[in-house]
């Protein structure tokens, strides 16, 4: 349900915002939370996004987080920062992933507000609290896209 | 030489007889059609329907396609959606059911819709065609479903999305219970009473068990040829919409 609730948001915001998401056509991003049971991919084709719960197919990339940074990033946290400290895990084709967060940065749905269905209201309370503690602590999202290109490029061999 | 047989309901039929004894279903039927839907799934095929055009990511200028489309409740959403600059195709194998769909279209104020007597085996239209094909309770009717996903998969355009609306398994035991006292014992009843059309009633109810389940209809989406396809059940399953994407 959530992610016919998120598909619906983002692609009100295409819609209504004329946002050109050619750039995305034919890609496929899979997000994965490391703390909760949360998979979603997010289909991108025919001008719109589709988002799935069917994680099965081939994804030109993958995102792992935990729901806290993930909170964080909805709400505008410097990406170059959490992948500098390992908050994030991104393999595959950045580019893809930056355009997705890009957008995702855009969607004005309650995240906490959908994670505590997973996790019970004061669960995803902390996360969120959490979520905000990481911004307030931050500057404003800037145009970081060259910087996480090459942060990624050269991912860490673990 | 064995004849090849098929279902209809719970009878084994010839292949080549079942689409003419499924018109005969529909032809029966037709003009009380809305009234049986509102009353058999206590108005909860509206709910069905509007989930199915939520989630169908359709928008203003798109070509949409609806097989077994009858009176037209889905065909109707669809237009408002795609607006002047899009298209809506309502389209049956059914001539009763499609002027039922013309009928109702017309007192409805909506303009802009095409009719196309058509079998949903056959699409008469090129490769390419649609940004999303729809197919709401309607097939479980179809003789050869693989050759209707397949022609519904050739009609769409890469990156269309097909949504398939149909009763399907629910998990939840006393449901289960329940819903197979109704569709058996109070379905074909009230389908005497209302549309004084027992036996109409009774392979409805049939045709439901035969169809395939949540996870059966997905590998058939599947292999079609669809990259991607999920299912949401819908009323514990009573209901699934399969929603397939041509990647
Ligand atoms: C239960 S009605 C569904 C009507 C409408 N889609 C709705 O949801 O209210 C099933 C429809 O499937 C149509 N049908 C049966 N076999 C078909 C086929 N092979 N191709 C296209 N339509 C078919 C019938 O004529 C009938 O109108």
């Amino acid at each position: 349900m959530q992610a016919v609730i998120l598909e619906r948001a983002l692609n009100y915001l295409l819609e209504t915002h004329q946002i050109d998401v050619s750039l995305l056509d034919g890609k496929v991003v899979h997000f994965s939370l490391q703390d909760l049971p949360i998979e979603v991919g997010f289909v991108c084709t025919n001008t719109r996004i589709f988002v799935t719960t069917d994680t099965s197919t081939i994804a030109d990339v993958n995102i792992k987080l935990k729901a806290s940074v993930f909170l964080a990033l909805l709400q505008g946290e410097d990406l170059t920062k959490l992948l500098r400290e390992d908050k994030i895990i991104i393999h595959g084709d950045v580019k893809t992933a930056q355009l997705l967060v890009d957008l995702l940065q855009q969607v004005d749905i309650d995240f906490e507000e959908e994670l505590s269905k997973y996790t019970g209201d004061i669960v995803a309370h902390q996360v969120g609290k959490l979520a905000k503690k990481f911004k307030s602590s931050d500057n404003p999202l800037t145009s970081i896209k060259d910087k996480i290109t090459t942060l990624l490029i050269r991912p860490k061999v673990q | 030489m064995t004849q090849e047989t098929t279902h209809f309901g719970f009878k084994e039929v010839a292949t080549q007889d079942k689409q003419g004894m499924v018109r005969g279903v529909f032809d029966s039927v037709a003009n009380k059609y809305d009234l049986m839907n509102d009353v058999l799934s206590f108005g909860a095929h509206r709910l069905w329907k509007h989930y199915t055009i939520a989630t169908s990511n359709v928008k203003a200028g798109d070509k949409v396609l609806d097989i077994a489309g009858g009176t037209g409740d889905l065909a109707r959403a669809f237009a408002m959606k795609v607006g002047d600059s899009g298209q809506v195709v309502l389209s049956d194998i059914n001539a009763a059911m499609l002027n039922e769909g013309r009928k109702n279209l017309i007192n409805k104020g909506v303009s802009g819709v095409e009719f196309v007597q058509l079998s949903g085996e056959q699409i008469p239209f090129a490769d390419n065609s649609f940004d999303c094909v729809s197919i709401a309770f309607g097939l479980r009717n179809v003789t050869d479903k693989d050759q209707c996903i397949r022609e519904m998969y050739r009609v769409l355009k890469p990156g269309g999305c097909l949504l398939i609306l149909e009763f399907s398994k629910t998990d939840i035991a006393l449901l289960e219970k329940f819903y197979e006292f109704y569709s058996f014992n109070i379905m074909p009843q009230l389908g005497k009473i209302i549309a004084d059309d027992e036996d109409s009633y009774q392979y409805l109810a049939e045709s439901i068990r035969k169809h395939p389940n949540q996870e059966t209809l997905k590998q058939m989406v599947l292999d079609a040829g669809f990259g991607l396809c999920e299912y949401h059940n819908l009323s514990g399953g009573i209901v699934a919409l399969h929603k397939g994407i041509k990647i």
